[in-house]
């Protein structure tokens, strides 16, 4: 680091100083946003923070508004430095102060400078707690900063313009509750964004309400609602701006296992694009009801299916694919004898799950059966006399349709 | 006590003071105090004791005379006598002290009391008991205020109904205090001034009027003091903080404090010097003891001697003053903190005092500790009002940790303590010991050593009764683990043994609470059955929460090595065959669990089963025989081995009633085999209601 005079330090934190209350004066969201961008690797800010480190007693250069600026420089002087929880505990001073002050403010100009505070008070509550882990401490600052955020949510929930951050917030309170394990949290949130008056969801930024829709997908995927998980996801991925694959494959991560447990299968050209082959042999097992390979997807990609926490969807599919199995079965007798192709004996089910390595006795087998009927996977009965399927005669097979399965 | 005998209506107890050998006069003394106090009537005592109250600060004065001066105040306190004598050791800086705390003795409200507890503790053999002795008595003080009570309160032109009893109290014995009609005018002027100022803010009803810290006597009480009390100059201002100090800690708790502390625990917390700085030191030093945490040290402390003789006298008192008791045992709790928020106007007599610096910070130090939040305070308000063993215990263990941490810092107040100080060894040798909940501090003579507990766990292993008694020994043996904060492989062994048993008997409450202590035991790395316990975790998991999200955390978690390990293989396949229905696969698995998970697994059989039997209403034409359903759903348990047949039958028999109980349509063919008609059944299974449902939910209780 060239060595910096103790007047070119001066100089810069003035400028800092200055640029900020010109910023709050002109109402300039878009500059005063800058100059809150700790994360963005501005070269303006890593010189005012190396101007700090010189000029040690900063704030008596600070006029008016200082319980705001105070903080704020000192943050800025300790993140650059890495001192990350220093740094978060001086940001999150900073924030209160800027909510305070943007209460104040009868228009919404500053709302992008809102946002990125809101965008950086999380990134830094992440790098502390990591601080904070690395030393054995307990990480209680992304925690804080949910609290925060929430904070902010309620500033903004109200009448006025200012309504319309409301859903960014939500959203940065989605990644924190998500990454924190605490997504019951986010259920008062989704209550006030979709019950609230107020709030008219088409009315929110696109992008918003994107990350919204994906989040909340996600929920619905937990809770193995398919239907509305679907609608959700789909949402977002129609209005997901076409040029942010890394977006759209995000989406798609959740959308498909939920499509394909609804019984709609994606083309392998899609999985190629968005680079989601982990779901590919799991299609190809659906096509052509091979129960083994649907396994061995699963135990492949067991740990990153169970951490985005599709695995128990995916593993219901198994049902879908006996059925697969069954027709094949079934389509097969019906070219070698029509008349009695709608009887499908259990033997023949067993005999072909052995080709697949996959041992399976007749009860067990039996049972599978009697849950396809039961699902109504299958048209039919069974008769355990004669150890018999017996299809039925007009669509033994119903397509899903967009249904799930079961009930 | 060489200096001038102070002021006062008990000349022959002056006189007494300045005879030399004290074990001489104390003998004396108490003997004229005694007889003084049986004659006279109770403004009589109000003054005399006024005039005690007023010693310290000649002694603060007078500091040279130092350690013969304490023994002087004895006086006052006839029930000390025995034990003073007994000892009679060179007068120590504890000494000194004690004559501060006894002080406390001087404080009107107790002492009318005294004569009467000076008769019944000259009964009483030991030197302890005597001391415990005039405690009961003292308790009955609100009785005699009584009469004062009445009289004041009409006096003050009061309307009793208007008022809380226990503002009533306050106002009783505010006036107590005063000596004449000067200072009971003043005194009612300043009570009219709160009372006026406590309806204004609502706080009249809501206030705690026991634990209300007294207002310093008013100025004229001080010059009347001057007047009787000799020559000393300034005396008011000391004067004032012992006596305000005194009155607002002790007086509410007439009970038994004040005696125990002559007993070792005080001088225990002599020795490790929190007083030995004060001492030698001018009024400061008076105003030292004033101090809230060396008077609940005194306070606290209760020898275990004394607890023998102490209950066996008590009965016929606490009949007597049972209603009393609580209130003041718990106005004295918290009238260390109340004080403070208070009535801080009423404090500006004891400017002089606050102006100490040391003062000065006690009481930072003390606001402080308030700010923390009422937690600790609640907690102080409900100790005490355990009387009996516990309550002893409890002070005991503060005391000694008080003991321990005054090593460190004299000067820290009770609430400042380092709790895990009280952290206790225990000295127990019984194997066998009831489970009680704690409701104190332990006593370390009823917790057993680790060595102690490892028997009785072996005891409990190998006991043939039921599970009732068990778990009532698992959980005594929990709680002496948890107190003498032992987390080691033992307490996990005390965990898994718990857990387990309570798997077997199905008491999940309690499986629960040992499931999550192991969880934490286990986390901290401490070795035991990690995997069959994984198992366990991950099947009540599934079965019992349905907790889709922990489901996958847990999942997430799990090793390559733990997915090997039998236990928990087999969980996850009981997983998988919940998660799709198949309950052929679920009952196999039933019957080859390891460990207890068949236990776990109970808890849904019965659901699987019910599914199970609609799936095959559904799927079956035109019948499935009953054979073959109690076959796969497991009713007919073990079919290998001898004794196929009956067992067969059984469980043949038990899945009829089964799929009767739950409405199933049952048919007879030719051959007399019993047949579950599909298609009938699947409009009339329902789920009965289960027969041994209790309201609370727990059918253990």
């Amino acid at each position: 680091m060239a060595y910096l005079s103790m007047g070119e330090a001066h100089r810069r934190i003035t400028d800092y100083l200055n640029a900020f209350s010109d910023a709050i004066a002109a109402q300039d969201g878009p500059s005063l946003r800058r100059l809150l961008a700790f994360s963005s690797d501005n070269p303006k800010l890593l010189s005012v923070a190396q101007a700090l480190t010189v000029f040690q007693d900063a704030s008596r250069l600070i006029r008016q508004s200082s319980d705001m600026l105070v903080p704020l420089l000192r943050a800025l002087q300790s993140y650059k430095l890495g001192q990350l929880v220093d740094g978060y505990n001086a940001y999150e001073k900073f924030a209160n102060a800027f909510i305070q002050e943007f209460r104040n403010w009868d228009s919404a100009w500053a709302l992008e400078a809102l946002y990125v505070v809101a965008y950086e008070i999380r990134i830094l509550a992440e790098k502390a707690d990591r601080e904070l882990a690395a030393t054995g401490k307990t990480t209680d600052k992304l925690k804080a900063a949910g609290s925060f955020l929430m904070k902010v949510f309620g500033v903004l929930a109200g009448k006025g313009p200012k309504r319309v951050g409301a859903l960014h917030v939500t959203c940065q309170l989605f990644k924190i509750y998500f990454k924190l394990g605490t997504v019951h949290l986010c259920r008062s949130v989704i209550r006030s964004i979709e019950t609230a008056r107020i709030f008219d969801f088409e009315e929110f930024p696109a992008r918003d309400k994107v990350t919204y829709m994906y989040y909340t997908g996600r929920l619905e995927v937990f809770n193995e609602n398919f239907l509305t998980a679907d609608q959700k996801l789909s949402y977002a991925l129609t209005h997901c701006h076409p040029q942010h694959e890394t977006n759209i494959r995000l989406i798609l991560k959740y959308l498909i296992p939920v499509k394909l447990s609804i019984g709609i299968l994606p083309g392998d050209s899609l999985l190629e694009k968005y680079k989601l082959l982990e779901y590919r042999d799991v299609v190809l097992a659906l096509k052509r009801g091979d129960l083994r390979l649907l396994r061995n997807a699963l135990q492949e990609h067991e740990d990153r299916f169970l951490r985005s926490g599709v695995y128990l969807v995916l593993e219901k599919l198994e049902l879908q694919v006996y059925r697969r199995l069954i027709k094949k079965i079934y389509i097969i007798q019906k070219h070698k004898d029509p008349s009695k192709a709608h009887q499908v004996k259990l033997e023949v089910v067993v005999k072909a799950l052995k080709w697949l390595q996959i041992d399976m006795d007749v009860d067990e087998v039996e049972c599978i059966v009697a849950i396809l009927i039961y699902k109504g996977l299958m048209k039919g009965y069974f008769a355990h006399k004669s150890k018999v399927v017996v299809l039925s005669k007009q669509d033994p097979f119903p397509k899903l349709n967009g249904k799930p399965v079961g009930s | 006590w060489r200096p001038e005998p102070a002021p006062s209506p008990v000349p022959s107890v002056q006189t007494g003071n300045t005879v030399g050998a004290h074990d001489d006069y104390w003998k004396h003394a108490t003997q004229t105090f005694q007889t003084q106090h049986v004659s006279s009537a109770e403004s009589d005592f109000q003054k005399a004791l006024d005039v005690n109250s007023s010693y310290p600060s000649v002694q603060g004065q007078q500091q040279n005379a130092s350690l013969h001066v304490p023994n002087s105040q004895y006086i006052g306190r006839p029930q000390v006598q025995q034990t003073y004598q007994q000892p009679s050791q060179p007068p120590t800086p504890a000494d000194v002290h004690r004559v501060n705390k006894l002080q406390i003795l001087t404080n009107p409200r107790i002492a009318p009391n005294l004569a009467f507890g000076l008769a019944k503790s000259s009964k009483d053999p030991s030197a302890s008991s005597v001391m415990a002795k005039p405690a009961y008595v003292s308790v009955s003080v609100p009785k005699l205020n009584e009469r004062v009570l009445s009289s004041s309160a009409s006096d003050s032109g009061l309307k009793p109904g208007m008022f809380p009893a226990s503002l009533r109290g306050y106002v009783e014995r505010a006036l107590a205090r005063c000596k004449d009609e000067k200072q009971r005018a003043a005194c009612q002027e300043i009570m009219k001034e709160m009372i006026t100022k406590a309806t204004a803010d609502g706080t009249l009803h809501s206030r705690d009027w026991d634990t209300e810290p007294l207002f310093p006597i008013p100025d004229t009480n001080a010059m009347n003091n001057e007047q009787t009390a000799a020559p000393i100059s300034s005396l008011s201002a000391f004067r004032r903080s012992p006596s305000r100090r005194t009155k607002s800690r002790w007086e509410p708790l007439p009970e038994d404090k004040p005696v125990d502390k002559t007993t070792s625990t005080y001088q225990d917390s002599a020795k490790h010097g929190g007083w030995v700085p004060f001492d030698g030191k001018d009024h400061k030093f008076v105003s030292g003891k004033s101090d809230s945490k060396d008077a609940i040290v005194s306070k606290f402390s209760s020898a275990e001697p004394n607890s023998a003789s102490r209950t066996a006298h008590r009965p016929v008192k606490r009949q007597r003053f049972g209603n009393d008791l609580g209130t003041i045992v718990n106005g004295d709790a918290s009238s260390d903190s109340d004080k403070e928020q208070g009535l801080p106007a009423y404090y500006s007599g004891a400017v002089a005092l606050a102006n100490s610096p040391e003062e000065r910070k006690r009481r930072e130090n003390r606001s402080k500790r308030f700010q923390k939040g009422n937690g600790q305070r609640s907690e102080h308000h409900f100790r005490p009002r355990n009387v009996g063993a516990g309550n002893l215990y409890a002070r005991r263990a503060i005391a000694s940790a008080l003991s321990r941490t005054s090593e460190d810092s004299g000067s820290e107040a009770v609430e400042d303590i380092d709790w895990d100080a009280l952290t206790v060894k225990g000295t127990c040798q019984e194997i066998e010991k009831k489970y009680l909940r704690l409701t104190s501090a332990p006593d370390p003579s009823t917790v057993r050593p680790e060595e102690v507990l490892e028997k009785a766990l072996l005891m409990v292993q190998n006991s043939e009764k039921n599970y009732l008694y068990k778990c009532d020994q698992l959980k005594s043996i929990r709680q002496d683990l948890t107190v003498q904060r032992i987390r080691n492989e033992l307490t996990v062994k005390v965990y898994e043994t718990h857990a387990r048993l309570a798997l077997e008997f199905g008491d999940f409450p309690e499986y629960n609470q040992c499931r999550s202590q192991l969880k934490s035991l286990y986390a901290e790395g401490i070795a035991g059955c990690h995997m069959e316990f994984y198992a366990y975790n991950l099947l009540s998991v599934i079965l019992h929460a349905n907790n889709r999200r922990e489901l996958l955390s847990l999942m997430s978690r799990l090793s390559d090595e733990a997915k090997k390990h039998v236990a928990v293989r087999h969980a996850l396949s009981v997983r998988a065959a919940v998660a799709s229905g198949n309950y052929v696969l679920f009952f196999r698995l039933y019957r080859t669990a390891p460990n207890l998970n068949t236990y776990l697994m109970d808890l849904c059989m019965e659901k699987m089963r019910f599914e199970a039997v609609r799936c095959m209403s559904r799927a079956y034409r035109p019948t499935v025989p009953v054979q073959y359903i109690a076959q796969v759903l497991g009713f007919s348990a073990e079919s290998e081995g001898e004794g196929d047949e009956d067992k067969d039958l059984d469980g043949l028999e038990e899945c009829t009633e089964w799929l009767k109980a739950h409405g199933a349509c049952l048919v007879v063919d030719s051959n007399g085999e019993m047949l579950f008609d599909a298609k009938a059944s699947s409009s009339t299974l329902y789920m009965p209601e289960p027969e041994d449902a209790v309201a609370h939910g727990d059918a253990n209780l």
